[in-house]
C-alpha cells in the first residue's frame, strides 16, 4: 500500500532547500582531493545508517491503530486520543510527536513495516538485543553481528587495497559499541565527536605539511612502510575532505539540540565529505518505559522524529538522500495491556522504519492483531531477518544467506 | 621478501654478530621494542656491553614480578577495584606497562590477554577481570599446559565464552570451539562432532558467587569421543587431550612469530618447525620456546627488523619507556581504546588481528593526537624532568642531536636526508621556546610513516 497525498517529493524538496542548495562542497574541493577521495573507492556507494531505540519501543503508541476498540480498551490511561492522532489512513496514525516523519511519508520517503519480530521473542533487553543484532540464539556460537559479517564479505572483496583507507563502518556515540557491528576482520571504530578525524593541537598546521610532503618518498622495499605511507596520505585526504565539510558545512536546516540529532548532524557530514564509510550506527536511549510512560515518550519520539527527518531533509539537499536509507528499530516492542503504573511491560513485535529517497513510501505487511495475542503480546507478521535480507540485498547489493544465517523472503522496501 | 628464501639451518642459530650486523645500540633497541615496549639510553648501554644469549636469557627468566613493584602496582589495581569499572582498570595496566621492570613477562601478558582474548563489556565485573589479569601474569613464561588448564576454569572466561551456562541437557559449544580454534590448534584441526563431544565435558562448569565450581548435577557424565579418544571424560581430560595434539606446537609457533618477529608474509610450517618443536620438547614450556625464537639470527635480521606494524601499546607505552616518561595514565588508557588497542576491551573472542588492521584513516590521525595530547599534558615528565632536562643530561642539546636520539631510540628504519630536514623545518618557528620545540620535534617524528613500524 502506497500512500498518496497531496504533497510530492518535489515539494518536499523546495520546501527544505535554499536556493543555495548546491553549497553542497563537492563544488569547494580543490582537484587533488577529490581525486584521493576517488582513489579511496566509489563515493556513489550506498549507504545504511541504523537508529536504535534501545530499551524496547511502545510499537503501539508509535504506530498507533487508532480506529481499534481493542486498542483503547488494552489502555485505559495510556491510548492515544483518536483526536491526537495524526492519521495515515483509516486504521493507523502516528503519535502526536511524529509530525516529521508524517512529513517524510507524505514526500514519499519513508517505508513503516508492520509488525516486526521472531518466533519465541525473548523479552530480556540483552538478549533480545543480541538476537537482533547478531540473529543467533542464544545457544549459537556467536562471536560477530549481522553487519560485522557483511563487513566482512565487503573486506575480504577488498583484501589487496594498498592503504587503510577510510573506516568501513562508524559508530557514533558514547555507549558500549553495539555487538551487529562486532566483526571478525574489521575493527569499527566508536567515534564521539568529528575532531577525531582531524589533525588536532597548535601544530596541526605545521605537521599536515610536514605528513604530506613526506608521503612523496620512495617507496623502500618494505611493503609495511609504502602501505603506512599511503594510508598517511589518504588519512590525510579524509581528514581535508571532513575538515572543510565540517567548516564549509551549509545546511538549511537546523539540527534540534539533542544528542541524537547532533550524532545525525556529524554523519550528514561526513557522508557529504565522501567519505566511502557505507554502515552508520547511532543508539537512541530511554525507551524502557514501565512507569508515567506518556511523558517520556513523547519526548523521545518526538527527539527521534523530529532528528530523522531534519537528516533525511538535510541529505535531499545535498543530493544523498538516494543513496542513504536510514534504518530504526528497537529490541521489542511492549505488552498490548498498559501496566498498573502508567507504563507498559516488556512485550514482543514493533514496527520498522526506513526513510530516505528510494523509500516505497508506506506500509508494508499486516498490523498485527490486538485481539490474537501470544502470551499478552503482538505475534509478529515479519521476521525482522527479513527486512535484513531486503536491506542487505536490495539495499547494499549482496547476497544475504550467509550474513543471516539462513534464507529469508525479502520484502518489497526500496524503489530502484 | 620471501619466506623462502631464508635459510633455514641459519634462521634459528644463536645470533651471531658480524661487521654487516653488529650487535649494537640500533639492534638491543629492537629486542626491547619487541621483547618489552622500549628501552631507555642507559638499558641499551648495559645490554650492548652483554651478550644477547645473556640479555635475552635474564628477559625470559624474569618469569615472577619484582616485589616492590607488585606491591605498588597491586596496590594501586585495589583502589581502582574499589570503583568496580573496568575501564579504570585499564589505567592500572598501562600503569604496570609502563613501569615494570620485567618487561617480557609484561608483554606475554598481553598477548595471553589478546590469546585468551576476554572482554570485559560481557563480563562486566572488573574484580574477575582482574583475577584474570594476575593469573595470565602469574603464567605468562610457565607451562602452556597449566595455563589452559585454569583458564578453563577461570570465572570471567567461563562467562565470556557461556561456558557458565553449560548445562547437561543443552551443551553450550563455545568454550569448546575456541578451546580448539583458538586457543590451541587452529581451524581444520578438529571436527564439528569433536566440538559437541568435548562441549559435554565442560557440561556444569560454571560460576557461582563469582567463584568457578563444578555442579556435578548438571554434568553429563556418559562416554565422550574427542580427537579419536573415548572415555568417561570431564573437562581436565578435555583440556589435556586437546593439549596433547601435535597440531598445538605449530600454532603457538605460528602466533609468536607474527607477534614478536613479524607481521607478513606468513612463514612456512617449514620454518617454524624448530620452533614448534623446541616447544614441545621442553614440556609445552613457553619460556625456552621464546628464548630461541628472541636470540635467533632471524630475530636480528631483515626479516624481523622493521617488519611489524606497532600496536597502539607498542606506540605509545614503547615511546613513554624509551624516554622513561611518567604521564596521566587514564589518558593513555582511553587512547589506547579510541585506537582499538582497549586493555580489557579485545575486539571479540579472536583477541587482536594486528598488523595492518591497526590501520585506518581515523588510527593514524588519532595515534598523532594522542601523543599531541600526551606531550602537552602538564602531568607529562621524563624521568621527573622537562623533555629539554632530560636530553641535556644525555648531551642531547641542539635538533640535530635530538633527530638522532629519538631516532635510535624510537625508529626501526632509517630517516632519510630529506626527512631530517623536513624535520628541522617543521618545528624551526618553536627557536626561542626550547622545551616546546623538543616536544614539537617527538610530537612530529611519532607522526611518521617510519615510526608506526616497530
Amino acid at each position: 500500500m502506497t500512500h498518496s497525498s497531496c504533497f510530492n517529493r518535489r515539494r518536499f524538496l523546495q520546501s527544505s532547500v535554499a536556493s543555495a542548495a548546491a553549497l553542497g562542497i563537492g563544488a569547494a574541493i580543490p582537484d587533488c582531493f577529490v581525486a584521493a577521495a576517488e582513489s579511496n573507492g566509489k563515493d556513489d556507494e550506498r549507504i545504511l545508517i541504523v537508529v536504535q531505540l534501545s530499551g524496547g519501543n511502545d510499537g503501539l503508541n508509535t504506530v498507533v491503530p487508532y480506529s481499534d476498540d481493542a486498542y483503547h480498551a488494552a489502555r485505559p490511561k495510556l491510548a492515544i486520543p483518536t483526536s491526537d492522532v495524526i492519521k495515515c489512513n483509516d486504521e493507523l496514525g502516528f503519535h502526536p510527536s511524529l509530525g516529521g516523519m508524517n512529513d517524510l511519508l507524505h514526500a514519499g520517503m519513508l517505508t513503516i513495516v508492520n509488525g516486526v519480530g521472531y518466533e519465541h521473542p525473548n523479552r530480556s533487553h540483552f538478549e533480545s538485543m543480541d538476537i537482533w543484532h547478531t540473529c543467533r540464539r542464544k545457544d549459537e556460537p556467536r562471536p560477530d553481528g549481522w553487519l560485522g559479517r557483511f563487513l566482512d564479505q565487503q573486506h575480504s572483496a577488498q583484501q589487496n587495497s594498498t592503504s587503510g583507507g577510510d573506516v568501513p563502518a562508524l559508530h557514533l556515540g558514547h555507549e558500549q559499541q553495539p555487538f551487529a557491528i562486532a566483526s571478525n576482520h574489521v575493527r569499527v571504530p566508536t567515534v564521539k565527536e568529528l575532531s577525531q578525524f582531524q589533525l588536532q593541537g597548535s601544530d596541526s598546521q605545521s605537521l599536515r605539511s610536514l605528513l604530506s610532503e613526506h608521503q612523496v618518498t620512495k617507496a623502500s622495499g618494505n611493503e609495511l612502510l609504502s602501505f603506512l605511507q599511503s594510508s598517511t596520505a589518504s588519512a590525510l585526504a579524509a581528514s581535508e575532505r571532513v575538515t572543510k565539510a565540517a567548516k564549509q558545512y551549509l545546511s538549511d536546516v537546523t539540527y534540534p539540540d539533542t544528542a541524537l540529532a547532533q550524532k545525525l548532524r556529524v554523519v550528514a557530514q561526513l557522508i557529504d565529505a565522501g567519505l566511502t564509510t557505507r554502515v552508520y550506527y547511532v543508539q537512541h536511549d530511554g525507551f524502557d518505559t514501565h512507569a508515567q510512560q506518556a511523558a517520556s515518550h513523547a519526548v523521545l519520539l518526538r527527539e527521534w522524529s523530529d532528528a530523522v527527518s531534519v537528516l533525511v531533509r538535510d541529505l535531499a539537499a545535498h543530493g544523498h538522500d538516494d543513496r542513504v536509507c536510514v534504518m530504526t528499530f528497537s529490541e521489542f516492542g511492549r505488552r498490548v495491556a498498559e501496566n498498573a503504573s502508567e507504563g507498559t511491560d516488556h512485550g514482543a513485535a514493533g514496527p520498522m522504519f526506513l526513510c530516505g529517497g528510494r523509500a516505497v513510501a508506506g506500509f508494508v505487511g499486516r498490523q498485527p492483531s490486538l485481539t490474537q495475542l501470544q502470551d499478552g503480546d503482538l505475534k509478529h507478521e515479519s521476521d525482522f531477518r527479513q527486512v535484513y535480507a531486503s536491506v542487505l540485498q536490495s539495499w547494499l547489493g549482496t547476497e544475504s544467506d550467509a550474513i543471516l544465517g539462513g534464507r529469508y523472503e525479502t520484502l518489497k522496501l526500496f524503489n530502484t | 621478501m620471501n619466506a623462502m628464501i631464508i635459510d633455514l639451518d641459519w634462521a634459528w642459530q644463536p645470533f651471531e654478530s658480524t661487521a654487516d650486523r653488529p650487535w649494537n645500540h640500533a639492534l638491543a633497541a629492537h629486542l626491547f621494542r619487541r621483547a618489552g615496549f622500549g628501552a631507555d639510553n642507559e638499558q641499551l648501554d648495559a645490554a650492548t656491553k652483554r651478550s644477547v644469549t645473556d640479555v635475552v636469557g635474564d628477559l625470559v627468566t624474569a618469569n615472577i614480578q619484582e616485589t616492590n613493584f607488585r606491591q605498588v602496582a597491586d596496590t594501586l589495581a585495589a583502589t581502582i577495584l574499589a570503583g568496580g569499572d573496568p575501564q579504570q582498570l585499564s589505567a592500572a595496566w598501562v600503569y604496570r606497562m609502563m613501569l615494570t621492570p620485567t618487561q617480557l613477562l609484561e608483554k606475554m601478558t598481553l598477548f595471553w590477554h589478546g590469546h585468551f582474548a576476554t572482554g570485559a563489556e560481557k563480563v562486566k565485573d572488573a574484580h574477575m577481570m582482574w583475577q584474570q589479569n594476575q593469573f595470565l601474569r602469574e603464567h605468562a613464561l610457565g607451562e602452556f599446559r597449566e595455563l589452559v588448564q585454569a583458564i578453563a576454569q577461570d570465572p570471567a572466561m567461563l562467562i565470556y565464552l557461556d561456558s557458565a551456562i553449560n548445562r547437561k541437557a543443552h551443551p553450550n559449544e563455545n568454550f569448546a570451539r575456541e578451546l580448539m580454534e583458538l586457543f590451541c590448534l587452529g581451524e581444520g584441526n578438529y571436527s564439528e562432532q569433536d566440538v559437541q563431544e568435548l562441549a559435554r565435558c565442560f557440561t556444569g562448569w560454571e560460576v557461582k558467587n563469582k567463584k568457578f565450581r563444578k555442579n556435578r548435577y548438571q554434568h553429563d557424565d556418559g562416554t565422550k569421543s574427542i580427537l579419536g579418544q573415548s572415555g568417561n571424560y570431564d573437562g581436565e581430560d578435555g583440556v589435556r587431550i586437546v593439549v596433547e595434539q601435535p597440531q598445538l606446537e605449530m600454532f603457538l609457533a605460528r602466533k609468536w612469530y607474527r607477534f614478536f618477529l613479524s607481521d607478513e608474509p606468513q612463514p612456512t610450517n617449514e620454518l617454524l618447525q624448530p620452533l614448534a618443536d623446541t616447544f614441545r620438547k621442553h614440556n609445552l614450556q613457553v619460556a625456552p620456546a621464546l628464548k630461541m625464537l628472541l636470540s635467533s639470527n632471524l630475530f636480528f635480521s631483515e626479516h624481523a627488523v622493521g617488519r611489524k606494524i606497532k600496536s597502539p601499546v607498542d606506540s605509545v607505552i614503547g615511546t613513554l619507556r624509551c624516554l622513561q616518561a611518567t604521564t596521566n595514565t587514564e589518558m593513555v588508557a582511553s587512547g589506547l581504546l579510541q585506537l582499538g588497542q582497549g586493555l580489557f576491551y579485545p575486539p571479540n573472542v579472536k583477541g587482536w588481528d594486528g598488523g595492518r588492521a591497526w590501520i585506518d584513516s581515523s588510527t593514524l590521525l588519532g595515534r598523532s593526537n594522542l601523543f599531541g595530547k600526551i606531550l602537552e599534558h602538564k602531568s607529562t615528565r621524563f624521568d621527573g624532568l622537562s623533555l629539554v632536562d632530560y636530553l641535556g643530561s644525555r648531551d642531547v642539546r641542539n635538533l640535530d642531536d635530538a633527530i638522532e636520539y629519538f631516532e635510535l631510540h624510537l625508529l626501526a628504519v632509517p630517516l632519510s636526508e630529506s626527512t631530517r630536514t623536513q624535520l628541522q623545518e617543521t618545528v624551526a618557528s618553536h627557536v626561542k621556546e626550547p622545551e616546546r620545540q623538543f616536544r614539537a620535534l617527538l610530537h612530529a617524528m611519532t607522526s611518521l610513516p617510519q615510526f608506526q613500524l616497530g
